[in-house]
């Protein structure tokens, strides 16, 4: 994708790249529709329930009917709300979550950018989110939204320090920042071995950062009704939920890059089967293991919440840098 | 007309709007998101100037980071603040007018046939590497000074916040 950017823009250059955009949002959208209609199977499994089974077969079709009900629904702004940011902040949250697939390498062949900086970029782009979540709960002018906005924010921030630090561990190893040179130095040991304690620190900050039980407090029903999607309906509310499974993918994409070896079979001799499946069953495990959080574990008090990242993941993942540090230098 | 160029031009144009408009906004909140947007576009610009790693640097800390903080600076003191004192008077008016005109001018004047020399350093995939070997090779000691200062800056933090804590 690098080299058409580099060339004239003629429309048929543009409309490559649009085409190529539309089609990984295509992608998103039906990973979207099925990440929530498998939540709602599996949470129902867990509590002893059937889930949804009424639209088409074993209820396949239920998320797709439910995007329809929610698209034809009335758009409600409320009259003491801040027009502009109201109908902005839905769009600001959703854009990053789908701005940082493009540094994503599926396979050695399928990304669309490669990025010296691949890692950075997912982490700043990503924190632009939780401006555009502080953004409708402030618009929506409701105490409720404007709480749930600070705690996501104040907990966005704080989570971020533990998956960046965690992830300095992996560049030390591979030397580079570069996702597909990463994937590409695991070619015998995913990162997953060497990086046990990183792995634990990053995916503890990664169901954080994505707002999921036991870290849900943003939207803790219970107290806070949703928070920030309080005064949201129609197809506002769609594009956050959006963008929160758009996340829930991309960071999956991304923990698979970074500890399960990427598009590499776990064992040599299964490469018969290509690379894209293996990154896909990869993502998907860490699509499925949320939801699987969401249906066991209780949710964290706020003091808890910031006491785990500051006291607990921000030193383990400082010690990991050390033993890396030590690993690399005398082995 | 290459994309660079469109993207050069696209970028360029939401700064200045993000610029004007935290100048021109009234309601405080309004501002942070403006100036946000210039940050966030700046980054843009050190794409298109091969600086990835500045680029993301400049995402996560000013526009993660600074504008988040700004925002909770806000939250939590008066967060439906609105600026009020516009100026009104006619010759004030003028008066600023005249100085960012002769502001203009002067850098006009000054920049129009500077000359920046070829670039020394070819810019290549590995920028972040070369940055890093800079960074703690010849600028290390001013790169240590800057970090203990940031430790003085952080603890001074803890302790203002302690004292308001025990009285």
């Amino acid at each position: 994708m690098g080299r058409i950017l580099e060339q004239p823009l003629t429309w048929q250059n543009f409309l490559i790249m649009f085409l190529a955009a539309l089609a990984l949002l295509m992608v998103v959208l039906f990973f979207v529709t099925y990440a929530i209609y498998w939540q709602r199977k599996i949470l129902g499994w867990i509590q002893g329930r059937v889930g949804p089974n009424r639209v088409g077969p074993y209820g396949l079709l239920q998320t797709v009917a439910d995007v329809f009900k929610i698209l034809n629904k009335e758009d409600i702004i409320p009259s003491k709300a801040d027009k502009a940011l109201f109908i902005l902040a839905p769009v600001i949250a959703f854009v990053p979550s789908f701005a940082v697939l493009a540094v994503m390498p599926f396979t050695p062949n399928i990304h669309f950018a490669d990025l010296g900086v691949g890692l950075l970029y997912y982490i700043g782009v990503s924190s632009i989110s939780t401006m555009g979540i502080i953004m409708g709960g402030w618009a929506s002018n409701n105490k409720w939204a404007l709480v749930g906005a600070m705690r996501s924010a104040a907990q966005m921030v704080s989570y971020e320090i533990p998956l960046v630090m965690s992830i300095v561990g992996v560049v030390i190893l591979s030397g580079s920042m570069n996702l597909i040179d990463i994937v590409e130095a695991q070619k015998n040991m995913w990162y997953i071995i060497p990086q046990l304690l990183g792995f634990i620190v990053f995916f503890v900050a990664a169901i954080a950062e994505l707002n999921r039980t036991p870290f849900d407090l943003s939207e803790a029903d219970s107290e806070l009704i949703a928070g920030h999607l309080v005064e949201y309906s129609g197809f506002r509310f769609a594009l956050f939920m959006l963008s929160e499974y758009a996340y829930v993918f991309a960071m999956g994409a991304l923990i698979t890059v970074l500890f399960l070896g990427g598009w590499y079979p776990p064992l040599p001799f299964l490469d018969f089967i290509p690379g894209a499946v293996w990154f896909v069953l990869k993502m998907l495990l860490f699509a499925f293991i949320p939801f699987w959080f969401q249906g066991t574990f209780p949710r964290l008090r706020v003091d808890q919440l910031m006491e785990s990242s500051w006291k607990v993941l921000l030193p383990l993942a400082l010690i990991n840098i050390l033993l890396t540090g030590l690993i690399k230098v005398f082995i | 007309m290459t994309g660079e160029m469109v993207a050069f031009f696209f970028f360029s144009l939401l700064i200045l709007i993000g610029a004007v408009s935290l100048v021109n906004l009234t309601k405080v909140i309004h501002m942070i998101f403006a100036v946000a947007l210039t940050f966030l576009s700046i980054a843009g610009i050190f794409v298109l100037l091969n600086a990835e790693f500045l680029a993301a640097v400049q995402i996560i800390v000013h526009t993660g980071a600074v504008t988040i903080l700004a925002v909770f600076g806000i939250m939590m003191t008066k967060h439906d603040d609105v600026e009020e004192g516009t100026i009104k008077r006619r010759t004030q008016k003028w008066l600023s007018l005249l100085v960012v005109v002769a502001f203009l001018a002067t850098v006009v004047y000054f920049i129009q046939d500077i000359h920046f020399g070829s670039p020394t350093v070819v810019a290549d995939e590995s920028n972040t590497h070369s940055i890093g070997f800079l960074l703690y090779n010849r600028y290390v000691i001013p790169f240590e000074i800057l970090s203990v200062l940031l430790l003085v800056a952080l603890v001074g933090a803890v302790i203002l916040a302690k004292e308001e804590d025990e009285a």
